[in-house]
């Protein structure tokens, strides 16, 4: 599946209204917010279509995943929006993982803790809330809200040190400016697990973290609540390392800005796990056989000419790591 | 930790009893967290659904009232969200409480004493609590 769809359903008393763009979005945020009586309406609809008293809108078919049968019940589900309420303990399951990498679904999960195992996009967390009545007195309209805003900064953030959750060349690109650059330190957390772990050792130091914004929703909990007591922490979440190679514009390709503008237009879920996968595929294909051919593992030094550092610099709105 | 129960709703289901719903202090945590007001054992009035059976009360006051209510048990506190984190401070003031939690509850500004099980150590505050417990979640 590829592409956003909205999601209108409603009874007589309570109706949502909401879009989904990637595979995977996680709903969470306090309790009573109506997350699983969404889910039930969905399932209610499911079961009995216009029966049931629910009204559903969406170009696609919604379908509800549950219980110990769910990887029978998931073979049969296709080019769907697949909820799956809490106490589904299987969704932090390596199997689940792997049946969503192969899918053509999206995936709205009810959880609040963080499943390692998918790589989930912290602009797709999102909590419930109440958005008013209209129309009717009796019905509560909601509406799904971003659940982590990440503080701004005033001014532009000058860390002592950085964290990246890459070891590969985001990391080696971090660290070339930070040996040029005396004032600060480069570390790699090797992978976004460790990233939490790094960064609370580190408290105390003006600590920039980069990381990749596209599966970084797993470790968004937890660095949160460690920002609000570390003021002199900072997150940094392009989508990925190889996103902001490209939203820099050191390819001049028209075709750039129109993917960067709605990525969710071209990325066809079952090909790609998440986002950065697709950026790093789009950079390798678009630097083929040019001095900038881009290699994960390990930084082409063209990426280090200071014409291409200060762009890429330039893209990092808030953030100032020039000597 | 494979003793704690993981899907409170279901066991809820099976479990609660009606005095659970009547008793003063889970009326407070209803309306607190749910809105909701005990009409009887049987009936609840929602502001958003109407009247409803105790089934149908949030995921996170029904963990609220079954961690009240049967302490010799463990339960997935990862099911309640942040709005519950008060009410199970308020019933650790009398007796201890042993949860399972899998994300970080903020807890709130003020002074706790919890144990991190995991690690053996008691935590006073967020800013003691954070740093360990973010590990283990």
């Amino acid at each position: 599946m590829r592409g956003k769809h909205r999601i209108v359903v409603q009874n007589k008393r309570i109706r949502y209204d909401f879009s989904v763009k990637r595979n995977i979005t996680v709903l969470c945020g306090d309790s009573a917010t109506g997350k699983t009586t969404l889910i039930d309406m969905i399932r209610e609809y499911f079961e009995n279509g216009e029966k049931s008293a629910v009204d559903l809108l969406c170009d696609k078919q919604c379908a509800v995943l549950e219980g110990r049968t769910w990887i029978g019940q998931l073979s049969e589900i296709q080019d769907s929006i697949v909820f799956i309420d809490e106490g589904n303990d299987f969704v932090v399951s390596e199997d689940f993982a792997l049946a969503v990498q192969k899918s053509d679904n999206y995936y709205v999960i009810v959880t609040r803790e963080g499943i390692s195992t998918l790589p989930y996009s912290v602009e797709e967390i999102y909590g419930i809330r109440n958005s008013g009545k209209y129309g009717s007195i009796k019905r509560t309209y909601n509406e799904f809200y971003h659940l982590y805003s990440i503080p701004v900064p005033n001014g532009k953030v000058k860390p002592d040190r950085i964290i990246t959750e890459d070891s590969n060349s985001g990391f080696q690109f971090f660290e070339e400016i930070c040996r040029d650059n005396n004032r600060i330190s480069c570390i790699s957390a090797n992978g976004k697990s460790n990233v939490f772990k790094a960064a609370a050792k580190q408290a105390g130091n003006r600590l920039l973290v980069i990381a990749d914004g596209a599966a970084f929703g797993p470790e968004m909990d937890k660095l949160m609540a460690l920002m609000r007591n570390n003021p002199n922490l900072v997150l940094y979440l392009p989508e990925s390392f190889e996103w902001l190679l490209l939203k820099s514009g050191l390819l001049e390709m028209k075709e750039i800005e129109e993917v960067l503008e709605h990525p969710e237009d071209q990325i066809e879920s079952s090909e790609f796990f998440s986002w950065e996968r697709y950026f790093t595929a789009y950079l390798v294909r678009a630097t083929r056989e040019t001095y900038l051919q881009y290699n994960k593992r390990q930084l082409n030094p063209a990426y280090l000419q200071k014409k291409i550092v200060d762009k890429v610099l330039n893209a990092m709105q808030g953030i100032e790591l020039h000597q | 930790m494979p003793e704690a129960i993981f899907n409170t709703s279901v066991y809820f289901k099976n479990d609660y009893e009606d005095e659970w719903i009547t008793d003063p202090f889970a009326r407070e945590m209803i309306l607190d967290v749910d809105k909701s007001v005990v009409l009887d054992s049987a009936v609840i009035d929602s502001p958003v659904m109407g009247k409803i059976p105790p089934t149908s009360l949030s995921g996170g006051v029904k963990t609220l009232i079954l961690i009240q209510n049967e302490p010799e048990k463990i339960f997935n506190a990862s099911t309640c969200g942040n709005n519950c984190a008060k009410w199970i401070l308020k019933m650790s003031k009398d007796r201890d409480l042993t949860i399972n939690l899998r994300h970080i509850m903020d807890f709130g500004e003020g002074e706790f004493l919890i144990r991190i099980l995991n690690t053996d150590q008691i935590v006073h505050n967020m800013k003691e609590l954070v740093p360990i417990a973010g590990l283990y979640v």
